[in-house]
């Protein structure tokens, strides 16, 4: 009796899988065709106006705060040149890097690409290349950030990538550690926590460090470890040095936010929040309220303004698109370059806490220029 | 319930008591703990102080907690991959149960009750996914890691809720003689488990469930019923293990669950639990936790650059389990 309910249900399932598979072939089949009328329409003049014009973020997750205000900077973009939400697409490929190609090129194969523009944080160097080769050859517009291998630039064969965009985190390294020893008295030992230790920006703050070191002989790193750029194993690994440097620990320098402030929780848990004192950088939310409150010891981070990025990203490509801007005809310089960084301690922490209005960035937005710092060239 | 399943169970004690493999192994990994133990203070005398066993023994609990609820679903035969899943639903909703600076809802401590029903029921879901939809609890598993992520990330909403309960949190920073209380609670799930595994249906039936399953089924054991239930158990100490994390760091981060997969596997495998089922036990997965925790630990006190850490790392803990497995390789069976 039991089996025959059992066989009855099988039956019934495979025949809804079969429905399902049906009903999916054909959307595949409306799917495939659909693009190709796209296309052909595509001409190089194409007119973008809103029915066809594509703004896409590439980016992890919405899991971490600094992509949540990435997009959130994005949309507001979107809204303030007066285009519908849907014209914004936002590709999340948490931290899966096959994903990331493979959903650009799906972007790509499925409307018109000459009123496409794509802001990519790629995960690692290696995507940069292959997703600057898919958009050169469709004819969308891109604008990369943080992660490229050296000699691969805009101007070297990639008329639709519009700009490189990085953030020199030797400044950022540098300033928190200065404001690090400030809070120390220019005195004692201080510990570091370093990012996965492969990231470009992991190694840059960490010799921004050590720059800082350099300059101040009064204070000493006792260690350095990489927490590889996590919460959990930040708090773990400062536990690690407060039990192999009792009572020697003065200052904690960690490579960003999330670290710090997992070594703040184990200072916390040895009665040392307040005492000793810590840094990081990305300005998330959390890192800004204790910088604001003051009674934690957090004392300074270091904003690349994630706000901004999600509009500039998309700006650039949306100019390029609608001819007012020619990538090729670009110096240098604003094809590939460092863009500003803000340090924030508690002076001028209370501007950021409120949330960003999309006002404010409106100029910053139109000429992503204006936040040049130096150009890289390698 | 548990009365009765105590009842029965106890029984066939003496029988099992004189299962001397089982022992064997315990020493195997009982003897690389040791090891370690003692090259790492000779490289560095610090190693074996008051306050850094505190710090380890702190390091190793929730990975035991974790390892625990790994060990029986590993015992089957099975894996649970869902670990990371469950942590990230389970952080996030806890710190938005609490008092939090998100929503007005605050259960207080009956946020832990709450939580830990959740996890049960990704664990029964995975059960059931594995026992009456018959998928491989590999697949079945991944699949709700998966799910538990993505609840997780809606929840989430963007920034981490932070948690403005100070009892809650309490439970995370406080010590007890030195100890932190995270601990004690490892220890007390440890024994708990261990009280499980030997003295009732539930645990016996692991072993017997991982030893040869059909034979269980053809004996009148009620094979899925077991099933479901070790991964509600398995799903509890995921939950468990996340809310004691997010106690700790003071925000349900989505993340809070990222690394515990691996480290769990590793623990009850260093612990000297076979990935075949059947053999194996959680005190074992608790000395492999400590195994795991006294690496990482001693590395960063002998000063290993952190270049070289990770390829060490890995070089240790392959020692480690060819030591665990060594007193009993002849009585293992096939290798794959």
């Amino acid at each position: 009796m039991r089996a025959m309910t059992v066989t009855q249900r099988m039956r019934r399932f495979v025949g809804a899988a079969a429905g399902f598979a049906l009903v999916a072939l054909a959307l595949a089949v409306a799917g495939t065709s659909a693009p190709a009328k796209h296309r052909a329409t595509a001409s190089p003049a194409a007119k973008c106006n809103a029915s066809n014009i594509r703004l896409v973020d590439s980016i992890r997750s919405l899991s971490n705060p600094y992509h949540a205000v990435w997009s959130s900077g994005s949309k507001g973009y979107v809204k303030s040149l007066g285009l519908p939400s849907k014209n914004y697409q936002l590709l999340l490929n948490e931290g899966d890097s096959a994903k990331q190609v493979a959903q650009v090129r799906t972007l790509l194969a499925t409307g018109n690409d000459a009123c496409t523009a794509i802001s990519v944080d790629p995960n690692e160097n290696s995507v940069t290349e292959t997703i600057a080769k898919l958009v050169q050859k469709s004819g969308a517009w891109v604008t990369i950030y943080w992660n490229k291998n050296p000699g691969l630039l805009p101007w070297k064969g990639y008329s639709h990538w519009v700009s490189f965009i990085g953030f020199d985190g030797r400044i950022g390294g540098y300033q928190i550690a200065k404001e690090l020893f400030k809070a120390m008295g220019n005195k004692g030992n201080i510990v570091a926590i370093q990012g996965l230790l492969d990231n470009v920006p992991a190694q840059q703050r960490f010799a921004g460090l050590k720059k800082a070191l350099a300059e101040t002989p009064g204070v000493k790193m006792l260690d350095q470890q990489t927490a590889n750029w996590d919460r959990t194993q930040a708090l773990t690994l400062t536990k690690t040095f407060l039990a192999k440097y009792p009572g020697k620990i003065n200052g904690v320098w960690a490579a960003n936010d999330n670290m710090a402030l997992g070594a703040l929780q184990a200072l916390k848990a040895a009665g040392l929040a307040g005492k000793v004192p810590v840094v990081g950088i990305d300005a998330v939310p959390e890192a800004l309220q204790d910088i604001h409150t003051g009674d934690v010891g957090y004392v300074a981070t270091v904003a690349s303004d994630a706000y901004w990025q999600g509009g500039a990203g998309l700006s650039l490509g949306y100019q390029a698109m609608m001819g007012k801007l020619k990538p090729n005809s670009l110096p240098h310089s604003k094809r590939a370059f460092y863009a500003k960084t803000i340090l924030i301690t508690k002076q001028n922490v209370g501007t950021f806490i409120a949330p960003a209005k999309p006002a404010a960035y409106k100029a910053d937005w139109a000429n992503p220029f204006k936040r040049f710092v130096s150009p890289i060239t390698r | 319930m548990l009365g009765q399943t105590l009842g029965a169970a106890l029984a066939p004690r003496s029988q099992w008591r004189s299962s001397a493999g089982e022992f064997v192994r315990t020493r195997g990994s009982l003897v690389a703990l040791i090891l370690l133990v003692v090259s790492f203070t000779a490289a560095n005398p610090s190693f074996l102080t008051i306050a850094n066993i505190h710090s380890i023994a702190d390091a190793a609990a929730i990975v035991a907690i974790v390892a625990v609820g790994q060990t029986f679903v590993i015992l089957l035969g099975a894996i649970d991959l869902s670990v990371e899943g469950v942590m990230a639903l389970s952080a996030v909703a806890t710190s938005l149960l609490v008092a939090n600076d998100r929503n007005g809802v605050n259960l207080g401590l009956f946020a832990i009750p709450a939580v830990l029903a959740l996890g049960a029921t990704m664990g029964v879901a995975a059960g059931v996914a594995n026992t009456r939809m018959r998928i491989p609890s590999f697949m079945a598993t991944l699949g709700l890691w998966a799910i538990g992520i993505g609840l997780g990330t809606v929840l989430f909403g963007g920034r981490p809720p932070v948690i403005e309960q100070q009892n809650f949190l309490n439970i995370g920073l406080g010590h007890w003689l030195g100890f932190t209380k995270i601990s004690y609670i490892a220890l007390g799930v440890v024994l708990f488990a261990w009280f499980l595994q030997r003295y009732t249906r539930f645990g016996r039936y692991a072993y017997v469930i991982g030893g040869a399953e059909d034979v269980a089924r053809l004996s009148g054991i009620n094979v899925a019923k077991y099933k479901v239930l070790i991964f509600t158990f398995s799903g509890t100490m995921f939950a468990l293990a996340s809310i004691l994390a997010t106690s700790e760091l003071g925000v349900g981060d989505v993340r809070t669950g990222t690394g515990y997969l691996f480290s769990s596997i590793t623990a009850v495998v260093v612990g000297g639990t076979l990935l075949s089922g059947g053999r194996g036990g959680v005190v074992q997965s608790m000395i492999g936790a400590l195994i795991i925790a006294v690496i990482a630990n001693g590395m960063v006190l002998v000063g290993i650059s952190p270049l070289a850490q990770q390829g060490v790392q890995g070089g240790i803990i392959l020692i480690a389990v060819a030591l665990t497995g060594w007193p009993a390789r002849r009585r293992l069976r096939v290798i794959k």
